[in-house]
């Protein structure tokens, strides 16, 4: 059997557009339990969705816990062994408080994949395959987040190039969620139940598309 | 070091079509030879067969398709074991346009990515002056070019031409110089912009079958061109071989049509690329053995010094000729088999515009 971590942020746990952080999809609703579903009983899906993750900063407001590099560690060696991790980070990052440009958030998630090739938490202590999925951009309107978000839905479009240049450069797996999801109006930056089964089907497909060896 | 940002070279260039400038990475000539090889492979299987990492190999792919020269099938499930991607070659992904220089004509085709001819016209050729009007050329590719939707005009990689070395000694006799050809290659490539490759017209015919052809999955064969004289090839690990005689035998077309002649009867039909030829008597049955005890000839020869299982017979000449001809090799060697070539619309066209494929795009 092989396993895939889903590493994100509150897209990945399933938050509910517009609702509160507790308020979440169903486990089969949301895309890692697509995920699950669509690549059937061969893989072990874990999910690792935290709202408010960012790449690698402390969140001084939300708490020191938000930071993804410091979680990432711990949660690799509980895992292990892993075939594949899915990292998809990002939205975080561009909160105002941060003030990060987007090339620089693609850099955050560089050292993620620095630590993942450094751990090589794969079989036999090699370095799983790792992708690297860019959220889908913001929408302009992001409500009552406006002043956190100031400045982010325009950075947020350029995510998903940064992200790829990354990708090719340290040669690893690539998806742009944006390709095939928006994010709802309900509150600009999360994304409902559909774009959840969209989303979580595309990525099978791109899971697939790696390529697997028969034997597992 | 570590945390520097990226280097963005690596990404595809979304503006220009082609990729024009860049220099194409070998792992990339790799994989696209790979695909143009095995239709329909997985990047797994593209790994295997490459020693690249699953990452490596999502890389290359990814902007491969960025730049439209690879689409991905739909996932194959249902089967034993993990579902897999196909991968192939996008036919609109490139294209090429090839110029067959022959005696009686000049065929220009163009073709797609795959190799299928998307457009193919002929101008007369003088015998006397090979490279006559080159206006009149230069008219026919612009016209080739223009037979594509204008989005997809950007992506010709390139212009081919198929050159008979007596073609071009004549011209060179005739204008008093050798550079005719290159004249030739220098004002078309001015004039359209393209790069242009040329190639000896047989080789040119035999590389575009072992590309595209019957002769894809060979290593080794023997290439016989039935034109208006009969010539031949020996390809050994993928090497075209030309040989020192570049031994061309007079029982081709020519020898057809002074049969003809010779019993009175019309011959213009067998210079036509029509698919099908009428009746043409007891010349055609003469000149047909003839041809075949020569094929066979040659064939038994070269046994002697090399080993090679399969024949590929290429012609424009009517199907019907090559299969008769492949049938009487089969019977005649056991340890052989004989292929009519899959590339039958002017094969030294077609071989012509693959010139710019492997040129730009496949590992040598």
């Amino acid at each position: 059997m092989r396993s895939v971590l889903c590493y994100g942020d509150s897209n990945t746990h399933g938050q509910i557009p517009g609702r509160g952080p507790l308020e979440r999809y169903g486990p089969e609703e949301r895309w890692p339990g697509i995920l699950r579903s669509q690549l059937g009983p061969d893989w072990y899906v874990i999910e690792e969705g935290l709202s408010g993750r960012t790449t690698v900063h402390d969140d001084p407001i939300e708490g020191a816990h938000k930071n993804g590099r410091t979680y990432l560690r711990p949660c690799l060696q509980s895992h292990a062994t892993l075939d594949l991790v899915i990292i998809m980070l990002g939205t975080n990052d561009l909160k105002i408080r941060f003030n990060k440009p987007p090339s620089e958030v693609a850099m955050g998630i560089g050292c993620l994949v620095y630590d993942i090739k450094e751990l090589a938490p794969g079989p036999g202590g090699s370095t799983p395959e790792i992708m690297i999925v860019a959220p889908p951009p913001m929408q302009d309107d992001v409500k009552e987040w406006k002043s956190i978000f100031a400045g982010a839905p325009e950075k947020s479009r350029l995510l998903a190039l940064e992200f790829e240049v990354l990708a090719d450069s340290l040669e690893l797996h690539f998806f742009d969620a944006g390709s095939v999801v928006s994010c709802s109006e309900a509150d600009g930056f999360h994304i409902d139940a559909e774009a959840h089964r969209l989303l979580g089907t595309a990525l099978a497909r791109a899971v697939d598309a790696i390529g697997w060896s028969r034997s597992t | 070091m570590r945390f520097a940002p990226p280097n963005p070279l690596r990404i595809a260039d979304r503006a220009s079509g082609l990729n024009a400038l860049s220099v194409r990475s070998y792992n990339e000539r790799l994989v696209l030879s790979l695909l143009l090889q095995n239709e329909g492979i997985s990047r797994m299987e593209i790994g295997e067969k490459t020693g690249l990492s699953a990452q490596t190999a999502s890389v290359i792919v990814r902007s491969l398709e960025q730049e439209g020269l690879v689409s991905q099938g739909e996932a194959q499930r249902g089967r034993v074991g993990p579902p897999t991607i196909p991968l192939s070659l996008n036919p609109e992904g490139a294209y090429a346009v090839g110029v067959g220089f022959s005696r009686r004509r000049i065929d220009i085709a163009l073709i797609d990515f795959i190799g299928t001819v998307r457009f193919h016209t002929q101008l007369p050729a003088d015998e006397a002056n090979p490279f006559p009007q080159s206006s009149e050329l230069l008219e026919a590719i612009r016209q080739a070019m223009t037979s594509l939707p204008v989005e997809a005009r950007g992506r010709v990689a390139g212009i081919g031409l198929a050159v008979p070395d007596e073609v071009d000694a004549m011209a060179a006799t005739r204008n008093g110089s050798s550079t005719s050809l290159k004249a030739l290659q220098g004002e078309i490539e001015e004039q359209i912009k393209l790069p242009v490759f040329v190639q000896n017209d047989i080789t040119a015919a035999a590389g575009g079958e072992s590309m595209f052809g019957v002769a894809k999955p060979l290593n080794d064969y023997l290439f016989f061109y039935l034109g208006a004289r009969l010539q031949s090839r020996l390809i050994l690990n993928h090497q075209i071989y030309k040989g020192n005689s570049s031994a061309s035998f007079d029982h081709g077309l020519v020898r057809l049509e002074s049969e003809l002649t010779r019993r009175g009867r019309p011959s213009e039909i067998i210079w036509s690329s029509s698919p099908e030829w009428p009746d043409l008597g007891e010349a055609y049955g003469a000149w047909l053995g003839e041809c075949s005890n020569r094929l066979k000839a040659s064939i038994s020869a070269l046994t002697q010094f090399v080993e090679f299982r399969t024949v590929v017979l290429s012609s424009y000449a009517p199907q019907k000729i090559a299969k008769a001809l492949c049938a009487d090799i089969s019977q005649e060697f056991a340890t052989i088999e004989a292929l009519p070539a899959r590339v039958t619309i002017s094969p030294k066209a077609v071989g012509a515009a693959s010139l710019p494929f492997s040129s730009r795009f496949m590992i040598q």
